[in-house]
């Protein structure tokens, strides 16, 4: 996941001064949120609630259909690239030891969100892939501050609530702000794309489908 | 026994009745964190209404007081429901908003908003009748104004919450495509609400007319309004009890669901994303000729796409458990009989195993899904265990597919496993010698295509 800023190469001294006025007193208030908002790992039933804003809740969806309703949702275009590595080994063989299953950019300044998956991949791990980028999308994690790094010792991780960091301007889906922490990042964004699976395969047949229509 | 206590009797008797039922017929079928909220509520209106009935408090501030408390446990009640349609619930009482709410946001903002303005005004409102006390449980008495404005504060308010949580109900159970059940229970609901709205309106008349009418007139008016909330009253209760007792059991249960995504969901992942890696860095160059083969011995006997799919993913998985390397290391048999073991329990379950699939592609709706039985994986884990884990014991329960035996001798000719053993377990069957017919030939064709290379 990576994000390209925009560039601001228009700062003349008196905007430099200024921000460094703003910068101590800005990272006051942002350590304060940060001591004060937690919250736990996103639920099928918290999900189902997302599914319900993009239209999604008790139908049967592709990913396709989830990536189309969430760029139209954050106002975003999102675009999914598969590699066709299978007539190229030697790019496959690069893809598998760099680790990594899928790759996403985002252009703030274009609004384009750009996913990157080998075609290679065994379908199920190439949706799943697939989903857990846009789960990032979802979860606003490309809005993060990244000045605003966490310490790191500050959160446990048999701790059920787990500390959030604000966002800049920006729109995400998801209720809570976005963990601190890039490994429960990553474990929601996993979640998401279960749950996505699972939700788009079941339709009204989720047991959570139903639940914003049971609320007593 | 005056008028305010007999008043107080009756409702405090209805309250009581409403408890039992609830208690001998509701709460034990359909525990919900609302129906306790409400069994206590009851509970404790039928408390205070009992205390009232027994206990002549009329007069000065102890009735005001005594006649706060009243309204409570239907502020309570209001605040409640808003706060759940609000998703404005604790989360462990499950912190879901309504589905028309999850979409708007203002909604949201409003709905949560009315513990904390319906408290402010029943605050207000006993602020107001402590300064300026009026009989306010004397139900046929004479009331000055300030016992309009007593009651204005808290049901204004309240009808207002009561009235817009009515609304909400309603817009929830006309969703499109929704259960009949859901949508007989958020209007039973939306009645209860609704009938709640009705009675503070009613409320503030009452009031009103004790203050602006006089004599026979009031009497009978305020009479058939008392009549009016007592109807109100019965209904809310039943509407309430109506919309709890209608119950949904979905297909799919929720257990079931999250041991799927913690336990296949996850093992299957990790497993073909691993053997992917595997393949791709280490047993690519080895698995290169032999695959190439599988495939044309396959081609030969006119085998089947999804067979020929099969067999390659059971020779890849062959190579990569008999590969000695770090990398290879996660792909044991262990791990494969536990991904299989796992698939064969969903497998168990025919509408679970039908549903659960996934795209072959991305954008690639022409294609047919994969399920956990169509998927290549699933034949290709039993055969690949068969040929690298077997001890012989299980043959013969069933005849292998060609499309096996094939594998099995494309991996003894690339001594991924051993021959002698293969042919132990084949049996040197027709099948066995079929398939190693084709294999010869499949070599025989790659190496002319070789040479004219």
């Amino acid at each position: 996941m990576n994000v390209e800023a925009p560039q601001r190469d228009l700062r003349g001294p008196f905007l430099n001064r200024l921000v460094g006025f703003w910068r101590p007193l800005r990272n006051l208030s942002a350590a304060r949120s940060r001591v004060n908002a937690t919250r736990s790992l996103l639920t099928a039933a918290q999900f189902q609630e997302e599914l319900s804003i993009l239209g999604l809740s008790g139908r049967r969806f592709e990913p396709e259909d989830y990536s189309d309703a969430l760029a139209d949702y954050l106002d975003i275009s999102i675009a999914v690239h598969v590699i066709p590595d299978s007539w190229y080994p030697e790019l496959t063989r690069l893809l598998a030891l760099s680790g990594r299953l899928g790759e996403l950019r985002y252009a703030e300044r274009l609004n384009l969100a750009a996913i990157f998956v080998p075609g290679s991949l065994p379908p199920l791990v190439l949706t799943l892939t697939i989903l857990h980028e846009l789960g990032h999308l979802a979860a606003g994690d490309l809005l993060i501050e990244f000045d605003e790094q966490p310490d790191e010792d500050d959160q446990h991780a048999e701790e059920v609530k787990f500390t959030t960091l604000p966002l800049k301007k920006g729109k995400k889906l998801a209720r809570g702000n976005p963990f601190a922490e890039e490994s429960l990042r990553e474990r929601e964004a996993n979640l998401r794309a279960s749950y996505a699976l699972f939700a788009g395969c079941l339709g009204d047949d989720s047991p959570h489908a139903y639940d914003m229509y049971d609320v007593l | 026994m005056s008028a305010a206590q007999h008043q107080a009797l009756v409702l405090g008797s209805v309250s009581f009745v409403a408890f039992v039922f609830y208690l001998c017929f509701l709460l034990r079928s359909r525990r919900t964190n609302f129906s306790v909220f409400a069994a206590c509520n009851l509970l404790f209106v039928a408390l205070v209404f009992g205390a009232v009935a027994l206990v002549d408090l009329s007069g000065g501030r102890a009735e005001i007081m005594v006649a706060v408390m009243m309204e409570l446990p239907v502020v309570l009640i209001v605040a409640w429901v808003c706060l759940a349609l609000a998703g404005g619930l604790p989360a462990i009482l499950g912190n879901l908003p309504a589905e028309p709410v999850s979409r708007r946001p203002w909604l949201r903002a409003v709905l949560g908003s009315a513990p904390l303005v319906l408290l402010l005004s029943v605050g207000l409102a006993t602020a107001v009748g402590l300064i300026w006390p009026s009989p306010a449980l004397r139900v046929y008495a004479p009331a000055p104004p300030q016992f309009v404005v007593l009651k204005a504060l808290i049901m204004a308010p309240e009808c207002f919450y009561s009235g817009f949580a009515a609304v909400v109900f309603v817009m929830a159970g006309r969703a499109p495509g929704l259960k009949r059940r859901f949508y007989y229970k958020n209007l039973a609901f939306s009645v209860g609400m609704g009938c709640i709205a009705l009675i503070a309106v009613e409320s503030t008349v009452f009031a009103g007319l004790r203050v602006w009418l006089s004599g026979g007139d009031r009497r009978a008016s305020l009479e058939m309004l008392n009549t009016v909330e007592t109807c109100l009253a019965t209904s809310c209760i039943l509407a309430f009890a109506a919309g709890l007792s209608l119950r949904y059991t979905p297909a799919v249960a929720t257990t079931l669901l999250q041991r799927l995504q913690t336990g296949w969901l996850r093992a299957q992942e990790e497993f073909e994303s691993l053997e992917w890696q595997a393949v791709s860095t280490v047993a690519a160059d080895q698995l290169s000729h032999a695959s190439d083969a599988v495939v044309e011995a396959c081609r030969i006997k006119g085998l089947s796409e999804s067979d020929t799919q099969r067999a390659l993913a059971t020779i890849r998985l062959v190579a990569v458990m008999r590969d000695p390397s770090s990398e290879t290391q996660y792909i044991t048999s262990d791990a494969a009989r536990e991904l299989y073991e796992l698939q064969q329990e969903i497998l168990r379950d025919d509408v679970l195993a039908s549903k659960i699939s996934w795209a072959a592609g991305w954008r690639s709706r022409a294609n047919e899904p994969q399920t956990v039985k169509s998927a290549p994986l699933h034949d290709a884990l039993k055969a690949a265990l068969d040929l690298v884990d077997n001890d012989g014991e299980s043959e013969g329960v069933r005849t292998p597919p060609l499309w096996h035996y094939i594998v099995a001798v494309s991996a003894a000719d690339a001594k991924m496993i051993d021959p002698a053993q293969v042919s132990m377990q084949l049996r040197d069957g027709a099948e066995h010698r079929a398939a190693v017919e084709a294999y010869e030939d499949a070599r025989r064709v790659l190496r002319i295509l070789e040479g004219n290379d």
